[in-house]
């Protein structure tokens, strides 16, 4: 029994996705038109090659800054977040003792509980340790996603094969290098896959950015795009044109991992 | 999971002499292992325990964050956070978008996975235009449905309209229940292809014997949708919709952006009205009660899939 190709599900399907892809169509087209060719004709395609818009958001939005503003945040959170899942992931996988698993149960409440539970408190807290409004005070709120992390880990470690982890410590290994230099290597892998979602996550990420900055010059990309819709609210081939330059990163990061992130889609998926 | 790791640990030494030597070695090691829980527990403590401890005794309180005089008022703010206009609204809103786009994207996802799963020229196409809106920030997405949806008569959907029926201007933000349907329709726009892709990796899953067994006793494709797939692809949809229902209960950046809780408080969510009255106001008792209530909801819904997939795993398996 094969499958034929149906051409009434091709059509179909075409017309539904193209029907799902006209707002994306519709905001990457009208960056290349002025204001007056874009209220004359929205859909169509652009007569000229027409850059102003680039040039001037360029000119008028920090973009640069904010760019490099989320990208230490990223790097910095996510180093953070897999060195405290995957020490945790080892540490739990070495010693069952009882007082790990009574622990490692309790780390669940941290996969649970949401993040607008504990948003007040760690306002105050990071008001307190005068780590509001810095970049500093985000990575601290988001290597809060390092539990997460530790559960795909751990999932990942119980099913590696101890005997390497034994052999090794026969050998004369100490746990600091049974970590560095066999269980890092070995769980490379998983820390991918974890690595690519929470870096979606964190780039993306606009309510923590939202609530915890608020000089112009901290703003990471999500957030400084919120900020510039006020300036653009009557130019829309303008707003548009930072849309599709804060798109260019993500999509590029999609493209690169893209493998990684199907599988991992199902990966994640099964173990949450 | 616990019994392999403790006959790993508890495994007897290899040789008497050796293991003199190595219970010293062994304690050391696990004093050095134990270190390497000292970053978690940090996380754990600081940013969860206490934080989660603090909101729990906040919502007993009247504290404000400035007076240090910190009243105990017993339920008074779960009272009012189940009587206060607002937050009702925003209770209302949660869970309405929680449930419809739960449902809406389920409906959506399953077929357009059974489709997905089948060859036909385009595929490849249809899947990434249906994945995408998965990739950017969903606020991002917001503010430019936002234009899109502008209730002006120059909004861009208003102005398709108008050329090509004329009609409207229709108010897509600005009346009560459009501005609703308004943010769930983006919401299962965004959603239903990354929801999609993952029923489509456990189709794939699915071995195509049961569909020629089923061919050749005469299943018709009705049948087969309804007896084969939808039973086997029961996992998936407990998983998905779990992550719809967390996800929709924690909903903050799609109405903000595209609707900023507005007209009046009929977009509005639970997240937002934590920030507006926690942060913003300072009534840190109000927020933190109405906090508390939310924990216990998301928890409920952990605790019900994983009650459901348990169930399910001993049915199938």
């Amino acid at each position: 029994m094969k499958q034929r190709r149906s051409p009434i599900t091709s059509v179909v399907m075409i017309a539904l996705a193209c029907l799902v892809g006209v707002p994306l169509y519709y905001i990457v087209v009208n960056t290349f038109k002025t204001q007056q060719e874009m209220a004359k004709s929205p859909l169509a395609l652009p007569t000229s090659l027409f850059l102003d818009n680039y040039q001037r958001i360029f000119e008028t939005v920090p973009l640069g800054r904010s760019f490099l503003n989320t990208l230490v945040v990223t790097i910095a959170a996510l180093l953070v977040q897999l060195f405290v899942g995957s020490t945790a992931a080892y540490a739990m996988a070495m010693r069952a003792s009882r007082f790990n698993r009574i622990f490692g149960a309790l780390l669940l409440l941290g996969f649970i509980v949401p993040g607008q539970s504990t948003l007040i408190p760690l306002y105050r807290l990071l008001v307190g340790a005068e780590l509001v409004d810095t970049l500093r005070g985000l990575v601290i709120i988001y290597s809060g996603g390092a539990i997460f992390c530790y559960f795909l880990i751990q999932a990942y470690i119980s099913r590696l094969p101890f005997e390497i982890i034994e052999a090794a410590r026969i050998d004369g290994a100490g746990p600091f290098q049974i970590y560095w230099r066999i269980v890092l290597p070995l769980i490379r892998p998983i820390l991918v896959t974890v690595g690519i979602f929470q870096t979606m996550g964190i780039w993306n990420d606009f309510i923590t950015p939202n609530v915890f900055l608020s000089s112009p010059e901290k703003s990471t990309l999500v957030l400084q795009v919120y900020r510039s819709v006020g300036e653009f609210s009557t130019d829309w081939p303008a707003f548009m044109t930072m849309s599709v330059l804060v798109l260019v990163p993500m999509v590029v990061f999609f493209v690169l991992t893209q493998r990684h992130i199907v599988s991992g889609l199902l990966a994640g998926s099964v173990k949450s | 999971m616990s019994t392999p790791l403790l006959t790993r640990t508890e495994a007897p030494s290899p040789a008497p002499v050796r293991a003199e030597r190595s219970t010293w070695a062994r304690a050391r090691d696990a004093s050095a292992n134990q270190l390497f829980l000292v970053p978690v527990a940090l996380v754990f403590i600081v940013l969860l325990v206490i934080p989660l401890t603090q909101t729990f005794y906040w919502s007993f309180t009247d504290f404000t964050g400035y007076s240090a005089d910190v009243k105990f008022v017993g339920l008074s703010n779960y009272h009012k956070v189940l009587t206060d206009p607002s937050m009702l609204a925003g209770l209302g809103f949660t869970l309405a978008y929680t449930i419809g786009t739960a449902v809406l994207i389920t409906a959506c996802a399953i077929p357009l996975a059974v489709v997905l799963n089948k060859k036909f020229f385009g595929r490849n196409f249809v899947r990434s235009v249906f994945f995408f809106p998965a990739i950017p920030s969903i606020a991002i997405l917001g503010l430019v449905w936002g234009y899109i949806l502008s209730p002006l008569g120059s909004g861009v959907l208003n102005s398709v309209l108008q050329s090509l029926f004329h009609a409207g201007p229709y108010p897509w933000l600005s009346d009560d229940t459009l501005a609703r349907l308004s943010v769930i329709v983006v919401a299962v726009w965004g959603g239903a292809g990354w929801h999609a892709m993952l029923y489509l990796a456990y189709l794939q899953s699915i071995p195509a014997d049961y569909y020629e067994v089923a061919t050749i006793d005469g299943a018709s494709a009705r049948q087969q949708f309804f007896h084969l797939t939808l039973p086997l692809l029961t996992p998936a949809i407990v998983i998905s919709n779990f992550l719809l229902m967390t996800g929709g209960l924690k909903v903050f950046d799609l109405p903000f952006t595209l609707t900023k809780g507005g007209p009046g408080y009929s977009t509005y969510t639970i997240t937002q009205s934590i920030i507006t009255s926690g942060v913003a106001q300072g009534r840190y008792g109000l927020a933190s009660a109405l906090a508390v209530l939310f924990t216990f909801a998301v928890a409920l819904v952990a605790v019900a899939q994983l009650w459901a997939s348990r169930r399910i795993e001993r049915r199938v398996l």
